[in-house]
């Protein structure tokens, strides 16, 4: 053998070998500032790593959870790692059987990842260490639970959503809102009410194109799904578990929706919003007075005081349709777990554990967010104490709610939500056809539209649902082929 | 060990890596997914065969034939394009002008830049409120109009009347004058070498220009007014009507802006024509010159026949890149509005990595990939009666 053999065999060896042994963390390769003070203990610890999905100041503040952790114990060490699209990577990571020990997902991921077997079922740590239903509040357990009930995530930081509104565009614009019989000095109450004031505060440039905007449905376009819950609706049956994308209150909200873009414009509106900013940014359409009242988060307050901390707005329950119960709002969150393969399960509990009871009270004080547990009165009391949110108290109510809602908890979630956002999509977007208005005006024409925009949404709605249904059928033939090629 | 396996073994050695390469990145991904197409295969769960159900769900998933639609579109309007604007770009910085060397570079440079920033940049570029595209339009179609109006009424135009002003009569001067600066007049009055044939060609060209942009101005706003309207600032990646808008099949505007972006990176397929422009014997045109050929006539029967194996190339390249678009509509549209951008591989990516189902993944992958080969071979094939070899 020559010598080049060798030095060949030697390099892949080397390859191999580094690719095989994974050294175990040193401490001289992380922040040493940050990290000074566990270097005592930086040895004796089990290293675990935590991916989660935030950025900009919710991971900071997320980051201080888990160094609260870290200087809580020393057994174990988080190594906290930001992770975009972490979903996907996550799932990679899993099926390449090299997962973090923690993972940061959204409520969303839940079923498709306990579907896929990716998450460690947390119920036999929960009963042991006594985390039990009663320390969350009602639905945040829920959104982590599988099919078959059991636990695979945990909450970290929840959500409601309300109307916030624009209090100096009220006032700019009182004698508008008065005109129109409406009170500058509250909010809407209702949905119809909302339809009047957001046409009275919106202004238009001279060649018809909207200057601000009252009110738009499809800004900031997060919540599509949520709209049906608020003319009374759903999307599913949770009893039967069927798929309702066609029930007729959801039909009327759509109708709602359509209404906007009939009103103004669909493609004014569009390109309206195209010269809208980032979310996280003084352009942000609120922030900058583009639109006077949206529909938006717990987490929203924080990147307001961020961007424009002189902001006069406030916060209320989005109005319901007429009859329809209320207060009521989405209930949504982030949540944690523990992927199939990792190297430090236990390790990762304990995280886990802590993050429920210790953690929580941290991270949702500094992300401007209620907490999905329950605490002491105390507790309660000090959490309270200086929260940076003012609005706390209307996004606390409204997860307390009997009427708030949360989102399907179905297989097919993630192929429901494409195909409704196409659907909504669709009707958005779609153009009334002008032949059957030809000769049409006034009230007549208005009655046509509405039959047309109608009879659009019924037939879209309703082939969302026959696709759904397709594609659980299916989903459900594979999982009974699979079942009946498990057995002996 | 004898010599010859010695050296063989050396040689060996050296190709293991690629060897090793070419089977686990390349040929052992491609027959897998070839076996993963005919299974459901969720992540962990391993791969089940289920026969040939993923294709035929194929072929009533209406989502994926949208998103083949597109693609087809996609690659019926923008190789073409693409492929003509090269050439011209080619021929161009061929020309011996001054500063070629520097033109060269310059058209080069953006097919260097990373697909992620050119699609940020145009972002930027289409957005329909403050991008730089529509305020350049906005500016032309101002001034079309400005022009258009001294002739014509355009809001009778465009509620479906004739709306002639008397000044339209004065469109006539333009045919007028390119009888005077092109037609047999010229040719009578004056000879080749006269100083004022010239002059009366320019005027001539100036009159036909600004009289047809008035014209095909009017044309438009009598018969696509809603295209003209949207033309002054169209709404880009927001917009999913076609366009024209009489052709319901059109592209989006959306699907235009994708198109257009594409034409970003048309340098570097200048530059592979250009190399073979180079290569064309100078013999050639001189014969054609003595045989009274002008620029267009030896361009048609010199220069195009023989670079048409690199067009052929360029061509097979396009294809094969068309329809694999990814990254440009992934981060400008997302798929939207309606799916009107949304491409085969988006569709393959959300499968695959959004839904988790790795099966139906491989079998669009695969469906993908005989549409690739069967569009190749046509062009080959197509190509038999067109492209001229040297060698043969």
């Amino acid at each position: 053998m020559r010598p080049v053999h060798f030095i060949l065999a030697a390099v892949i060896l080397t390859v191999v070998a580094v690719a095989w042994f994974e050294p175990r963390p040193n401490i001289a390769d992380y922040d040493p500032a940050k990290h000074a003070r566990f270097k005592d203990t930086w040895d004796q610890r089990v290293h675990i790593t935590y991916w989660e999905k935030w950025g900009s100041f919710e991971a900071e503040a997320c980051e201080k959870m888990v160094d609260a952790f870290n200087e809580a114990q020393e057994e174990i060490f988080v190594h906290y790692v930001r992770t975009s699209q972490v979903d996907r990577k996550a799932m990679l990571s899993i099926v390449g059987q090299a997962p973090p020990e923690v993972v940061g997902l959204w409520s969303g991921n839940v079923l498709p990842f306990a579907e896929a077997d990716a998450l460690i079922p947390l119920d036999e740590w929960m009963a042991r260490d006594g985390l039990t239903d009663d320390h969350y509040i009602r639905n945040y357990l829920e959104m982590c639970r599988d099919q078959a009930g059991r636990t695979v995530c945990l909450p970290t930081t929840p959500a409601t959503i309300a109307l916030f509104y624009n209090k100096d565009h009220y006032r700019q614009k009182a004698d508008r809102l008065r005109a129109a019989g409406l009170d500058p000095t509250r909010p809407p109450t209702s949905l119809a009410e909302l339809d009047r004031y957001a046409d009275a505060l919106s202004e238009f440039n001279a060649d018809g194109t909207p200057k601000v905007m009252g009110f738009v449905p499809t800004e900031p376009g997060w919540f599509h799904e949520s709209w049906p819950y608020y003319f009374g609706g759903s999307l599913w049956d949770p009893n039967t578990g069927s798929l309702t994308p066609d029930r007729p209150e959801n039909v009327r909200a759509f109708e709602w929706i359509k209404s906007y873009a009939n009103r103004y414009g669909r493609q004014n509106l569009t390109r309206f919003q195209q010269g809208f900013g980032n979310y996280d940014s003084p352009q942000n359409a609120f922030i900058d007075g583009k639109v006077s009242m949206v529909l938006q988060g717990v987490y929203f307050p924080a990147f307001i005081d961020r961007h424009r901390p002189h902001l006069k707005y406030g916060v209320v329950p989005f109005p319901c349709a007429e009859g329809v119960p209320g207060p009521r709002s989405l209930m949504n969150e982030d949540v944690v777990g523990i992927p199939r393969g990792c190297k430090h399960p236990e390790a990762a509990w304990k995280f886990v554990r802590w993050v429920q009871t210790d953690g929580l009270p941290i991270i949702c004080r500094l992300q401007g967010k209620h907490l999905p547990i329950r605490l002491s009165p105390e507790a309660e009391k000090a959490f309270r104490q200086a929260h940076p949110n003012r609005f706390l108290d209307v996004f606390d109510m409204l997860a307390r709610q009997p009427h708030s809602f949360i989102l399907p908890q179905t297989p097919v979630w993630r192929e429901y939500r494409d195909d409704y956002r196409r659907a909504f999509d669709h009707i958005w977007h779609w153009p009334i056809p002008e032949g059957p208005l030809a000769g049409l005006d006034g009230q007549q024409r208005a009655d046509k539209i509405r039959q047309l925009c109608r009879a659009e949404i019924v037939k879209t709605l309703s082939e969302m649902r026959l696709d759904l249904e397709k594609a659980r059928a299916q989903k459900a033939e594979r999982l009974r082929m699979r079942r009946k090629e498990a057995r002996p | 060990m004898t010599g010859g396996a010695r050296k063989g073994l050396t040689g060996y050695t050296f190709v293991l890596p690629w060897l090793c390469g070419l089977t686990f990145f390349i040929a052992y991904p491609f027959l897998a997914a070839g076996w993963f197409s005919f299974c459901d295969f969720p992540p962990l769960k391993g791969p089940m065969f289920i026969g040939g159900a993923n294709y035929s769900e194929l072929l009533t998933d209406k989502v994926f034939l949208r998103c083949m639609g597109v693609t087809t579109m996609f690659a019926a309007v923008a190789i073409p394009i693409g492929v003509v604007l090269a050439l011209s770009l080619a021929l161009f910085l061929n020309a011996r002008i001054r500063g070629q060397a520097i033109y060269r570079v310059v058209f080069y440079l953006p097919h260097l830049v990373p697909t992620v920033v050119v699609a940020i940049l145009w972002l930027w570029i289409f957005n329909p409120e403050a991008g730089l595209l529509n305020l350049v339009l906005g500016y032309v179609f101002r001034a079309v109009d400005g022009w258009t109006g001294l002739f014509f009424d355009i809001e009778a135009l465009q509620a479906g009347g004739a709306g002639l002003r008397p000044m339209a009569l004065l469109l006539l001067a333009a045919p007028a004058q390119a009888l005077l600066g092109w037609g047999p007049v010229a040719r009578r009055s004056y000879g080749p070498e006269s100083r004022l044939r010239p002059v009366m060609s320019a005027v001539a060209g100036v009159a036909v220009f600004l009289a047809a942009a008035a014209v095909i101005s009017a044309l438009l706003y009598r018969f696509a007014p809603g295209d003209m309207r949207k033309l002054h600032a169209p709404g880009w990646l927001t917009d999913g009507d076609p366009f024209p808008a009489v052709l319901p099949f059109a592209p989006s505007w959306a699907l235009w802006g994708i198109i257009v972006m594409s034409f970003w990176g048309v340098g570097q397929m200048a530059v592979i024509y250009l190399a073979k422009l180079q290569d064309v014997p100078v013999e050639l045109y001189e014969a054609a010159e003595i045989d009274g050929a002008g620029w267009w006539r030896k361009t048609v029967s010199v220069t195009i026949p023989l670079i048409s194996p690199v067009i052929l190339f360029n061509v097979v390249m396009s294809i094969i890149g068309a329809f694999q678009v990814f990254a440009a509509p992934y981060i400008m549209t997302q798929g939207g509005p309606e799916d009107k951008t949304r491409f085969v591989a988006m569709f393959v990516y959300d499968q695959a990595f959004q839904y988790h189902r790795l099966g139906y993944a491989s079998a669009v992958a695969a469906a993908l990939f005989l549409v690739i080969v069967v569009l190749t071979l046509l062009a080959f094939r197509i190509s038999r009666s067109y492209v001229h070899y040297e060698g043969r």
